[in-house]
C-alpha cells in the first residue's frame, strides 16, 4: 500500500515514522474530504483530528512490532543511517560544485547517496558460518584484500587492509616469522606459498575477554563484531589478538563517496570514526542476507569457501567431510572458525610441466 | 578560633602551604606548569584534534605506533610508574609496622610520592586512549569483569583514593603537632597494603596471560613488576628526601632511615636481577617458542631495535652496580653516595620497566613482522607535560606535608624523638 509520497528514509525499512504519519494524514484528510463532503470546502482540522485514532506504521506494513521498535540497534542504524545520507550529499554537492553537474563523480556521489541503507539486521537463528580456504589454490594475487576494501568502506587514506595475505618458503614453513607482507605483484611465485589472514571468528575470542567495555562480542551466528560507537580506542583487543586481525583508525578515516559501498551493516560496514577498532565481519552486511563475502566472491581462483557450518549441504562441509580443516595456531587456544585445507587441484609447478613437454603460460 | 581542627581548615592549610614558597619554589612550579600546558596542548590541539576539535589532521597517527605495535611509550611508562606508585606505600607497612620512629617521620611522602605517581599512571592512561570522554562513561557503564583493564581502574583509583586520605589524616594530625590515632592506622594499614602489591600486580594480569604476546607468557612477570618497583619506589623517595633536606631549613632525616631504606632497594633489585636470569634462561636454554625467541633476540641483542638491547643491558649493568656499591661500607654511610646508588636504581628500573617490557612483545608481531617502533616528537612532548603534571602535584603535596612533618617533629628549642 502506498503511504503518500516517500520522500528519504525509506531503504529497505520503514520510513520515518513522524514523516510518514503526516503523509498518511494528509492522504487520508483529502480522500475523505472528497469522498464524502464533496460539496463542503473546508473541514474543521482540529475537529476532525480529534475524531481520527492515531495509526501507527507499524501496524500499516505488517512488520512485527518486536523487531521494528524492539531492537535499539535497529533504532541506531536508522538514526546512522539519516546522518551518513546528510554527510554523504554534503561530500557529493562538494564533488558537483568542484567537477559539474555533468562530471560521472557527481552522478555516481549523488546516486550512492540515494542508495545507502543502514541494517541491523540480527543473526539467523541456528547458523554457524564458518569460512575456508584452499592453501593449494591461493595464487597471493590479493584479489580478495581489494574486494574487501571496496565492499567494507575501509579508510582509503590509512590503508586499512582486514585480510593480510602472507608469503612464505613453501618448504621451510613452520610458523609466521620471515613472512613477506609487502611482496609486490610477482607473486605467484613457485618457491612460495601464500596464507591470507583475516579475523578467525574464534570460539573462544581474546579479544572479547580483554574488552574494558564490551565493545565486541560474539554474535550468535558466530560472526565476531566491533560497536564503532562503543569503541574506546584502548587497543587492548589488538595487543590480545594472536591473528594480528584488528586494524585501528590511526587518523580520521577517509572514503571517497562515490567509492561508497552504500549497502551498509551498522556492526559491519558504516564508515567509522576515527580512533575506533575495526576488523573483518565477514561482511556481515551480505552474510546475513544470505550471501557470501566479497572475498569468496571475488576470489579469481575460488580458494575461498563459505557456509553454514550447521547446514549438512553447506559447501563447507563438504570440504570439511572431503578434505579435513585446518586451524593456524591451535596452540593459542582460541578455536578459530576460519580454516585452512588443501585442496586437489594443485597446479603443478612449472619444470615439472615444462619436462613432461606441456604448454606453460607465463604469469597465468 | 572555634574551627581551627577541623577538615576544612585542614585543606586551606595544604592550599595556602602549597602556594606559599621561595622564588626559587615559584620558578620550579612555573616551569612544571609550562611544560603542563604544553602537553597538554599538543595532546588536544594536535594529537586528539580529530576527536576533540573533529578536525581532518592530527590523530594518533601522529605516534610512532601502528597495526603492529599498538601500545608504544605512553604505556611503557605508566607500567613504570604504577611500580612506583606501589612501593609508595612501603614506607608506611615499613613505620607502623615496625613501629619505628624516624620512618613515621616521613610516611606520609610515600603517601605523597604514590598520589603524584598514579597521576601520572592515569593520565598516560588518558592520553593513549583513542577515546577518553567516551571511556570516562563507558568503563562504569558497561563494564567487563573479565578484562584486565577494568580491574587496574578500579585498584589504580581505589590505591589513589586511599593515598589521598592517608595523606590528608597526616597532615590534618600532624599540623596540629598530634600523632597519628591507632584507630585510623590499623584498618589503613589492613586495606592499604594489599592494593600497594595489588595494582602493580593487575597490571602485570594485563599483559601476562595474552597467548598473543609470547614475551609476556610468563608468570614471573608479575613478581617482576613488584619486585624492581620495590627498588624503583624506594630509591625516588631517597633521592626526594636528599633533596629535601638540601633545601629545606631545618629538616633532616636520620640516616638510618637512608641505610634501612637502602638495604631494601639493593635487595628488591638483586630479586629483580635475579628474575631477568631466570627469564634470560627460560628464554635461551629450552624455548621451543620460535616467537618469544624471537622477541627476546630483540630484547637482549636488539637487531632491529638497538635501544632495546641498550636498555635491558643498561639494567642489567647499573644494576650489578648499584647492588654493589649499596654493600660497600664506605659508600652506604653517607647520605650523599646512597642518593647517588638511588639514582643508578632509578635509572636502571627505567630501562628495565619501559620501553623493555611493552615493546619486545609487539617486535616480531603476533603475524611475525617487525616494524622498528622509534617514539616520535609528539610522544615524547605529551609523555615529558604529563610527567611535569606528575611532578608539580608532588611539589605541591610534599610542601605542605613537609611543614606539617616540622611542625609535629621538629618544634624549636625542644628535642625531637
Amino acid at each position: 500500500m502506498s503511504v503518500g509520497p516517500r520522500r528519504e528514509g525509506s531503504g529497505n525499512g520503514s520510513p520515518k515514522v513522524d514523516e510518514s504519519r503526516r503523509n498518511l494524514l494528509k492522504a487520508m484528510a483529502v480522500g475523505a474530504g472528497a469522498a464524502a463532503l464533496t460539496s463542503v470546502a473546508a473541514v474543521d482540522k482540529e475537529k476532525f483530528k480529534k475524531a481520527l485514532r492515531k495509526v501507527s506504521i507499524e501496524d500499516l506494513l505488517g512488520v512485527p512490532a518486536d523487531v521494528e521498535a524492539g531492537s535499539t540497534l535497529e533504532m541506531r542504524a536508522k538514526k546512522k543511517e539519516k546522518e551518513l545520507k546528510e554527510w554523504c550529499r554534503k561530500e557529493a554537492e562538494k564533488i558537483c560544485q568542484e567537477r559539474g553537474d555533468a562530471s560521472e563523480d557527481c552522478k555516481l556521489a549523488r546516486q550512492k547517496c540515494d542508495l545507502i541503507t543502514v541494517k541491523a539486521t540480527p543473526a539467523k537463528k541456528g547458523v554457524r558460518y564458518a569460512m575456508a580456504l584452499d592453501v593449494n589454490k591461493c595464487i597471493g594475487c590479493r584479489r580478495c584484500v581489494y574486494a574487501c576494501v571496496m565492499e567494507n568502506n575501509q579508510a582509503r587514506n590509512l590503508g586499512i587492509e582486514w585480510i593480510r595475505v602472507l608469503e612464505l618458503d613453501r618448504m621451510e614453513f613452520q610458523d609466521l616469522l620471515g613472512s613477506e607482507w609487502y611482496y609486490g605483484n610477482e607473486a605467484p611465485k613457485k618457491e612460495n606459498v601464500y596464507v591470507p589472514i583475516a579475523c578467525m571468528h574464534c570460539e573462544n575470542p581474546p579479544c572479547v575477554m580483554v574488552c574494558p567495555v564490551k565493545a565486541t562480542w560474539k554474535e550468535p551466528d558466530g560472526i565476531v563484531v566491533v560497536d564503532y560507537d562503543v569503541c574506546i580506542g584502548c587497543r587492548y583487543c589488538a595487543t590480545a589478538c594472536p591473528y594480528g586481525a584488528r586494524r585501528f583508525n590511526w587518523a580520521k578515516p577517509y572514503v571517497p563517496v562515490q567509492e561508497l559501498n552504500p549497502n551498509m551493516h551498522i556492526l559491519g560496514n558504516v564508515p567509522r570514526q576515527v580512533h575506533v577498532m575495526e576488523k573483518c565481519t565477514w561482511c556481515i552486511q551480505r552474510t546475513r542476507d544470505g550471501g557470501v563475502p566479497a572475498c569468496v566472491e571475488a576470489c579469481p581462483v575460488g580458494a575461498r569457501v563459505f557456509g553454514d557450518l550447521n547446514d549438512p549441504n553447506s559447501p563447507i562441509r563438504r570440504i570439511a567431510e572431503e578434505y579435513g580443516l585446518f586451524v593456524l595456531k591451535p596452540e593459542a587456544g582460541t578455536k578459530p572458525r576460519f580454516f585452512y585445507f588443501f585442496g586437489p587441484s594443485r597446479t603443478p609447478p612449472r619444470e615439472e610441466a615444462k619436462s613432461e613437454g606441456k604448454e606453460v603460460k607465463e604469469n597465468a | 578560633m572555634p574551627r581551627q581542627d577541623g577538615w576544612w581548615e585542614t585543606i586551606k592549610y595544604i592550599i595556602v602551604e602549597a602556594l606559599k614558597g621561595s622564588r626559587r619554589y615559584y620558578l620550579a612550579a612555573a616551569g612544571l606548569l609550562l611544560l603542563t600546558i604544553y602537553g597538554l596542548y599538543l595532546w588536544i590541539f594536535i594529537q586528539h584534534a580529530p576527536v576533540f576539535l573533529g578536525t581532518d589532521y592530527g590523530g594518533l597517527i601522529l605516534t610512532g605506533m601502528n597495526d603492529s605495535v599498538v601500545w608504544g611509550l605512553y604505556i611503557s611508562f605508566f607500567v613504570f610508574w604504577v611500580g612506583v606508585a606501589a612501593a609508595g606505600i612501603a614506607f608506611s607497612i615499613a613505620a607502623y609496622v615496625f613501629n619505628h620512629p624516624e620512618f613515621k617521620k616521613i610516611a606520609v611522602l610515600g603517601e605523597v610520592q604514590a598520589i603524584s605517581a598514579l597521576t601520572i599512571v592515569l593520565m598516560l592512561i588518558v592520553v593513549d586512549l583513542g577515546r577518553p570522554i567516551r571511556a570516562l562513561f563507558e568503563m562504569p557503564l558497561l563494564p567487563n569483569l573479565r578484562s584486565m583493564l577494568d580491574w587496574d581502574f578500579i585498584v589504580i583509583t581505589t590505591y589513589l583514593l586511599i593515598n589521598l586520605v592517608g595523606a590528608l589524616v597526616t597532615i590534618h594530625y600532624y599540623r596540629r603537632d598530634k600523632a597519628l590515632p591507632k584507630k585510623f592506622l590499623v584498618p589503613f594499614m589492613v586495606i592499604a597494603a594489599p592494593f600497594a602489591i595489588g595494582i602493580h600486580t593487575v597490571t602485570a594480569f594485563i599483559s601476562q596471560a595474552l597467548t598473543a604476546r609470547p614475551i609476556w607468557n610468563s608468570p614471573l612477570l608479575a613478581p617482576r613488576y613488584v619486585a624492581t618497583a620495590f627498588a624503583a619506589g624506594p630509591a625516588i623517595l631517597l633521592i626526594a628526601l636528599y633533596l629535601a633536606e638540601r633545601y629545606i631549613e631545618g629538616f633532616s632525616v636520620s640516616i638510618e632511615v637512608y641505610k634501612k631504606t637502602l638495604y631494601l632497594v639493593a635487595g628488591a633489585t638483586i630479586v629483580g636481577l635475579y628474575f631477568t636470569l631466570s627469564e634470560a634462561h627460560e628464554i635461551f636454554w629450552y624455548t621451543t617458542e620460535p616467537v618469544k625467541w624471537a622477541q627476546a633476540k630483540e630484547l637482549f641483542y636488539g637487531p632491529h631495535l638497538p635501544y632495546l638491547a641498550v636498555l635491558t643491558w643498561l639494567w642489567i649493568g647499573l644494576g650489578v652496580a648499584a647492588v654493589i656499591l649499596a654493600l660497600i661500607p664506605s659508600t652506604h654511610n653517607s647520605k650523599g653516595a646512597i642518593a647517588f646508588i638511588s639514582l643508578l636504581v632509578v635509572v636502571a628500573v627505567i630501562a628495565e620497566k619501559t620501553l623493555t617490557i611493552v615493546i619486545p612483545a609487539y617486535e616480531p608481531s603476533t603475524l611475525g613482522e617487525i616494524r622498528p617502533y622509534h617514539p616520535t616528537p609528539i610522544e615524547y612532548g605529551i609523555t615529558l607535560g604529563v610527567h611535569a603534571l606528575g611532578l608539580l602535584i608532588y611539589l605541591l603535596l610534599a610542601k605542605p606535608a613537609i611543614k606539617a612533618i616540622m611542625t609535629h617533629y621538629f618544634k624549636p628549642g625542644a628535642h625531637h624523638h
